[in-house]
């Protein structure tokens, strides 16, 4: 009896951690999600999958739970990027729908094309490079990048440098960045 | 001094103070550096305007209730893959691959009395189309875990021997193999399978067969079994979508068209052990082999095993995989593949114990891995 008292502890401990990571982990791991997707609706599908998966394996008080989050954000973003082609339409709505409010028309077809055309380009870059860009223009430090990515800290800026010249490259190939 | 690298000049755009005093000395004086760091900063800025999106507004509690709310995945038997969905197709490919494997088994138990244990391993040739007409096994019974299966991912060598009992085998890697290792570990798992003639004529009725009827006796009897325990190891990148950021541990269930294949997979595991009660397990061959989805071919196959109550059966499907008997540690094995280096792999049994290697990797680079095992 005791031992299933203890399990049922355990049970509900493991429980409030995964809701404590989720509350407190949620809006950055859809925030990185979405500067992939660049649409908040597919974001939080994606976050919420993480979450799923992540529940599914690891402890929630588990020391590397934030840095799982935020990797397993930006890959199964990225892997949606590669993947979509239904998602250009929606775009050009959302781009629309904030253009009415802030753009003029030629504008807000300006910036349809411009995430479209970085997205496209963030696909086609190697999983590290596109990771990295993501983290860390989602606001990650690099210490914090470093850590999801299991690299050291040292190795940041010349990840980044490369990524970034790497995604320009990419992106100078369909329009002008 | 040198000059910076592009890591520094590209730090020094994120935080001004990254430089030390010496390189600010030289960043200083060094039209070269700060023509290459005006570079930078403008792809760093260019970058960063064209992943710029709208703030993200979320939800968070109606967010967590949606994830509390997702049925959990429900896998057949009970057995959750840690890295592929258990829906996937080569799963259900593998699933109805264990129902060959069933049926031999209880060849093996009807030919070697109550007790099943193998001592070697022979192939079952098998075509897709025979995985595609079985029915899973769970039309036919209830399996019930008496002691769960609990694959899990650990840290290390030395918590896969701890979880699993066994002594991780030592791999000696060909140069071409990735060094990091991905551990996972298994202890022993019970399960209890139970006939069931209604649930086995229902589930035909709804798709439109007709059964024939289970042998007197057969109705609730019970197959026992236990599994593992098991370690495996796992080489390779396997781009499964999530880390923790030191690379001990890995995993995470992406879509299985997004994962990366490991360069070479180790496992280790106990034989399995089969006991039978209840029905004779004569009975329980001869309805097994005579079911709709079991074709005159595979039924011949199965009953051309040799020596069944010692013998493994490996389900090979025929059109996809090639194989050969060799020699692996100094007893009878199946290889699988070829030396294109596309897939190969190698399965034995020695000392009660079931191992397998197999990889992205040419059969004789396998054979020499498997052979090099400690």
């Amino acid at each position: 009896m005791a031992s299933k008292a203890g399990t049922r502890n355990a049970v509900t401990s493991n429980e409030d951690s995964f809701e404590a990571l989720f509350s407190a982990e949620y809006g950055r791991v859809a925030g990185i999600a979405n500067r992939v997707l660049a649409d908040p609706h597919e974001a939080e599908d994606v976050a919420q999958e993480v979450f799923i998966d992540f529940n599914r394996l690891h402890s929630a008080s588990a020391p590397y739970a934030a840095a799982w989050l935020y990797r397993a954000a930006a890959h199964k973003a990225l892997n949606r990027v590669r993947g979509r082609r239904r998602r250009e339409k929606r775009e050009l709505s959302q781009a629309m729908d904030e253009g009415a409010r802030t753009m003029d028309p030629q504008h807000m077809l300006e910036v349809s094309e411009d995430r479209r055309h970085v997205r496209q380009a963030l696909g086609r870059l190697a999983p590290k490079p596109a990771t990295v860009l993501v983290l860390r223009a989602s606001g990650l430090s690099y210490a914090e990048v470093a850590q999801a990515l299991g690299v050291g800290i040292g190795q940041i800026g010349t990840l980044l440098r490369r990524a970034e010249a790497a995604l320009r490259k990419e992106v100078i190939r369909g329009t002008s960045l | 001094m040198a000059h910076l690298s592009d890591g520094t000049l590209r730090r020094k755009f994120d935080d001004a103070d990254s430089l030390t005093e010496s390189e600010n000395r030289h960043y200083s004086a060094c039209a070269d550096c700060q023509s290459r760091y005006t570079t930078l900063a403008n792809d760093a800025r260019a970058v960063a305007g064209a992943l710029a999106v709208p703030d993200l507004k979320v939800d968070v509690a109606s967010a967590f209730s949606r994830v509390r709310s997702a049925p959990a995945a429900q896998p057949r038997f009970g057995i959750r893959l840690p890295i592929v969905r258990p829906a996937s197709r080569p799963v259900m490919g593998v699933l109805a691959a264990s129902f060959v494997v069933l049926a031999l088994v209880v060849t093996a138990v009807a030919a070697g009395g109550p007790f099943f244990q193998p001592k070697t391993v022979q192939v079952v040739p098998v075509s897709v189309a025979d995985l595609q007409s079985l029915n899973g096994l769970g039309d036919f019974g209830t399996l019930t875990w008496t002691t769960q299966p609990a694959p899990q991912l650990v840290t290390s060598a030395t918590e896969a021997a701890s979880v699993s009992g066994l002594q991780v085998p030592v791999v000696t890697l060909p140069s071409t193999v990735s060094h990091k290792v991905t551990y996972a570990a298994m202890p022993a798992a019970v399960g209890v399978f139970t006939f069931d003639a209604a649930k086995a004529a229902a589930t035909a009725a709804k798709a439109g067969k007709t059964l024939p009827a289970m042998p007197a006796g057969m109705d609730g009897s019970k197959l026992t079994v236990t599994v593992g325990p098991a370690v495996v190891e796992i080489f390779g990148n396997l781009n499964i979508g999530a880390g923790n950021g030191t690379g001990t541990t890995t995993a995470a269930t992406p879509d299985p068209s997004q994962l990366a294949l490991p360069q070479l997979v180790v496992g280790e595991s106990s034989a399995p052990v089969v006991t039978s009660s209840g029905v004779t397990t004569q009975q329980l061959e001869n309805y097994l082999l005579s079911l709709p989805g079991v074709s005159a071919n595979l039924a011949a196959a199965i009953r051309a095993v040799n020596d069944p109550s010692t013998t493994l059966p490996i389900p090979i499907p025929i059109e996809y995989a090639t194989s050969s008997s060799v020699t692996v540690q100094g007893v009878g094995g199946v290889a699988v593949g070829d030396n294109t280096g596309l897939g190969a792999g190698v399965i034995w049994i020695k000392d009660s114990t079931v191992y397998g290697v197999a990889g992205t990797l040419k059969q004789d680079v396998i054979l020499d891995i498997a052979n090099g095992l400690k």
